[in-house]
């Protein structure tokens, strides 16, 4: 049997997801129908990072018309057991969460008590009239101070603030560096981010028969979500439904299990009523998953051509108050510490990666995860090597670069890279932005016009499409990999096909039937793809760490192959040929040689259904159904360079992104239209990080940037135009050829940025090795520098 | 509770008396008692753009204002836009240009790009960028939107004169 491929794969078909959310008629969590006795939540957070709560007077709430309950940490403690994400990591210091905190709050946000009212205004009201009585103590938010010896304790089963501690290294490490002709050192600092999706969190709980509770919820992870609730809250997990509406997007905060979620489920069940809870801005910014608050400290030890002979990183990240769940708090740490060699050839290489403990909101996944900044660490360092040796940047990335030729090669920590462009993507991102014009034109020097020119190159792997072998690898056993399709081809012809992931805007609905399409050997506009519904289709791992085209593809690629066998056997006893000799394409399906014998789907479906006079083939079962399941390898590597060029403001510090080009490399596209905005929107997101965004503490853990008029966005008059070109290196690891996509934008942007503004000021006595590069700290830098 | 007050308004094109808490947010109004949930709600502060409507023909942050502070207005909704099967001129640019992601924003995008091209016909790709400054999008990284409200302009413009 063979497939005539319709070349879905590859156009860049328009959405189908556009038309409704065009109309206004997504349906967003907060969008639905709700049932007239629905109850509404609101919660009450602690101002405080870190206090002892003395009383919780909850009369005067209760008192209020409307208000149905209002409940403490004591109360949901017999309701939810402590929540805990379950890392194993030797040394890794267990910790658990009250759903709402008992006793002692851990970071400014966590929630104390909740209101159950009759409206959201009326749950808003409540939260005012709870009086509660804290008596504050100590905290400590800083990753450096966190592990004094005289510090505040956090979490009382986290000795010393460390969470974990991994450490690696290699043989011959020391020897690298005694061999050393130079040594380039650098410390990097990376900002407190967050994801800030355009729509804040929120779910919606519906005690309903057969299921006793519809869960829906704006989460990118509806099978795992399911899992914890029916462990947390000790209900049969059968009896739970989890749906996924629209979601507006996530970029991993959303991959996070909240208390929110337990809370709200709890009450369901409890109240035996609807319960809502809708997150608004200030919740979302205290108690949203966090990001970014690292610290690296990177050694080179190189020869005097500038070739890395071996390599150290020290690395810090803070895991804030709880380790959050499903990744905990090393998700970082381990990441920064495996990722950081990059596209290179790192042959010796030692690493002490440090997961620390304090009184702030829980770190995990945002789009990017550690990459953002080992990235811009070891392209720092890169950086400063071409310019300890009067190289070009381009050039020292270029010598220690693994040529393709060397493809696959496996990296010092055990990453095989098995297809993949670093010096290609890198040539021609130099050609697209004519970069040797540019470093000619610097030639006069970079300050022209009153303003320092500078351009940077940001070259790196981007892990996607992680399979079991590679969350255990990071201590996450309790982590599966695979997702999974069904194809179904009903007795119409028509083909739905389900998949264990959950969009939040990635076109999933276009995108998978496209590869259905070609996979079956059906009509693109036969498709429907159906995901977002653990009642829908069989478990998987869900939508995150740029896994959907890897996971989801090879899922729905391999079960496609078993519903298309199926028709061509059914087929090939009607036509009286053999399965060997079906031809499938379009929908349709004839004997090889000869176009004129052809069944259409809904023929053969019609056979399989039993609607029709013809019989099934001996021994065929009744309809066409078919599922599969794919894991994929340890871990699916993409590729992509970046290059900025970027104008500092010599007066006032502004940057000016005057060009930005990428070549990326995520394997076989799907659709090209949808990888450009996957790309283009990361890139925007790298923008707000390396330049704009972040998210302060006090020292005492008091929060500054509690709205978006403080927590600044970039908007359309601070992102450029960008040019992008792919190279396609077909995985060869994977089902499909896919590699994922869908952080690389942000993971190139800021070591391009911060690397560009570096080399715009490298004429200058100043060090560009933080972030965010704002105006206060470029013209700072430049002032002080006498320029 | 606090007491209701008598609110009419047009939206949509028609008149809407409701009976409405003096405190119920405009957006809140529009969302969940006459169930146009296109504009969203992202932050409730001002500065996203997710709740934007036309108030009287300009655009309006509808969590800023009070249902019964708009009293008497013409108000129009992303509902309102396509003309049943046909989507209006700059909904289909963004369908074609790639312009929306999540489509969370996207209401607030299309509202905002309304104002602009009544009010100029042939917005240079500036114009475009400032007049969209105020509308957060996370998902797209702006330049197809800038790019759809460009070409979006282009085909009124051969509507107008055709």
């Amino acid at each position: 049997m063979s497939v005539d491929q319709n070349g879905a794969v590859g156009q860049s078909v328009l959405r189908r997801e556009d038309d409704y959310l065009l109309r206004g008629q997504g349906r967003f969590v907060d969008d639905l129908p709700t049932p007239l006795n629905t109850l509404h939540l609101a919660f009450v957070l602690s101002p405080y990072a870190h206090a002892r709560i003395t009383s919780i007077d909850t009369s005067e709430a209760m008192a209020l018309d409307g208000v149905v309950d209002v409940l403490t940490g004591a109360d949901l403690a017999a309701m939810v057991k402590p929540i805990a994400a379950q890392i194993e990591l030797p040394g890794y210091s267990f910790n658990t969460r009250d759903v709402l905190a008992v006793d002692e709050v851990r970071f400014a946000g966590e929630a104390v008590a909740v209101v159950v009212a009759e409206s959201q205004y009326l749950a808003e009201d409540g939260i005012e009239l709870v009086e509660v009585d804290y008596e504050p103590l100590a905290a400590v938010t800083d990753i450096h101070e966190a592990t004094d010896p005289a510090a505040p304790q956090v979490n009382p089963t986290v000795p010393g603030n460390v969470y974990f501690e991994g450490r690696f290294a290699t043989d011959n490490v020391a020897a690298g560096f005694d061999a050393a002709a130079h040594v380039i050192a650098e410390d990097f600092n990376s900002n407190r981010v967050t994801a800030v999706p355009i729509e804040p969190r929120g779910c919606l709980a519906v005690p309903e028969q057969p299921a006793n509770l519809v869960f829906y919820s704006s989460t990118q992870i509806h099978h795992l979500l399911r899992t914890a609730l029916a462990e947390f809250l000790d209900v049969a997990e059968s009896t739970l439904r989890v749906v996924v509406p629209d979601v507006g997007g996530g970029f991993g905060i959303k991959a996070a299990l909240y208390p929110e979620e337990f809370v709200c489920a709890a009450l369901a069940l409890r109240l035996r009523r609807p319960v809502k809870w809708i997150q608004d801005r200030y919740g979302a910014l205290l108690t949203d998953v966090h990001a970014r608050d690292n610290h690296y400290r990177v050694e080179a030890a190189i020869d005097d051509d500038g070739i890395v002979l071996a390599l150290r990183a020290e690395i810090r990240t803070n895991g804030g108050a709880y380790s959050a769940l499903p990744f905990g708090c090393t998700l970082e740490t381990t990441g920064g510490a495996r990722m950081i060699v990059g596209p290179y050839r790192i042959t010796e290489y030692e690493y002490t990666a440090t997961a620390v403990a304090t009184h702030t909101a829980p770190v995990l996944a945002y789009r990017g995860v550690a990459q953002p900044v080992c990235f811009m660490a070891i392209e720092g360092i890169m950086d400063r090597i071409a310019r300890r040796l009067g190289l070009d940047p381009a050039e020292v990335r270029l010598r220690n670069m693994v040529p393709t030729a060397e493809l696959p090669w496996t990296n010092i920590v055990g990453v095989r890279y098995d297809t993949g462009s670093f010096v290609e993507s890198l040539e021609m991102a130099m050609e697209m932005v004519n970069y040797d014009e540019f470093r000619a034109s610097q030639a006069q020097g970079r300050l022209v016009d009153g303003k320092y020119r500078g351009i940077g190159i940001c070259s790196f792997t981007e892990v996607s499409g992680t399979g079991a072998p590679g969350w255990r690898a990071r201590g996450l056993t309790r982590l599966p990999g695979f997702d999974s399709g069904t194809v179904k081809v009903e007795p119409t012809g028509k083909v739905t096909a389900f998949v264990s992931h959950a969009h939040s805007g990635q076109g999933h609905f276009t995108t998978f039937a496209q590869v259905v399409a070609d996979a079956l050997g059906a009509r693109l506009e036969d498709v429907t793809v159906v995901e977002g519904d653990t009642a829908a289709g069989p478990y998987g791992t869900n939508t995150f760490a740029s896994r959907s085209a890897v996971t989801g593809g090879g899922a729905l690629i391999r079960a496609s192959e078993k519903a298309r066998l199926k028709l061509a056997r059914i087929a090939a006893f009607m036509l009286e040929s053999t399965p060997e000799d079906i031809v499938v394409a379009d929908g349709q399906m004839h004997v090889a040689g000869v176009p004129s014998r052809a069944l259409s789907f809904q023929e053969v479906a019609e056979t399989a259904y039993a609607m029709n006079t013809s019989d099934l083939p001996e021994g065929e079962s009744f309809g066409v159904e078919e599922t599969d399941f794919y894991d994929p390898p340890l871990v699916t590597m993409a590729n992509a360079t970046h290059i900025a060029q970027v104008a500092v403001d010599a007066a006032d510090g502004t940057v000016d992104i005057e060009g930005y080009v990428v070549v990326h490399d995520c394997g076989r596209v799907i659709n090209p239209m949808i990888v450009d905005g996957q790309v283009m929107g990361g890139v925007a997101q790298g923008i707000g990080e390396a330049l704009m965004e972040e998210f302060v503490y006090d020292p005492d853990g008091g929060v500054r940037t509690a709205t978006l008029m403080d927590y600044l966005l970039p908007s359309s008059v601070d992102v450029p135009n960008y040019q992008i070109a792919h190279i396609e290196s077909p995985s060869i690891d994977t089902v499909g050829g896919f590699k994922g996509v869908g952080e690389g934008g942000l993971i190139g942007a800021v070591a391009a940025l911060v690397n560009a503004v570096a080399d715009a000021l490298s004429d200058l006595d100043v060090n560009v090795n933080t972030k965010p590069l704002r105006p206060a700290l470029l013209s700072r830098l430049i002032r002080e520098a006498g320029g | 509770m606090t007491d209701e007050v008598e609110v009419t308004v047009t939206v949509n094109g028609r008149t809407r008396q409701s009976r409405v808490e003096p405190r119920r947010l405009l957006v809140d109004y529009l969302r969940h008692d006459l169930g146009l949930t296109g504009a969203h709600i992202g932050c409730e502060q001002g500065v996203c753009g997710a709740c934007t409507v036309l108030l009287d023909g300009r655009t309006a942050r509808s969590c800023l204002h009070f249902a019964v502070t708009v009293d008497g207005s013409d108000i129009r909704t992303v509902e309102d836009l396509a003309d049943f099967d046909e989507l209006h001129p700059i909904q289909e640019m963004f369908h074609q240009k790639h312009a929306l992601q999540c489509g969370f924003c996207t209401p607030g995008f299309l509202l905002t790009a309304v104002e602009l091209l009544e009010r100029t016909a042939d917005p240079d790709e500036a114009a475009i960028r400032e007049a969209l400054m105020n509308n957060v999008c996370r998902c797209t990284g702006y330049a197809n939107i800038v790019d759809a409200v460009a070409e979006a302009a282009v085909e009124l413009r051969r509507r107008s004169s055709a």
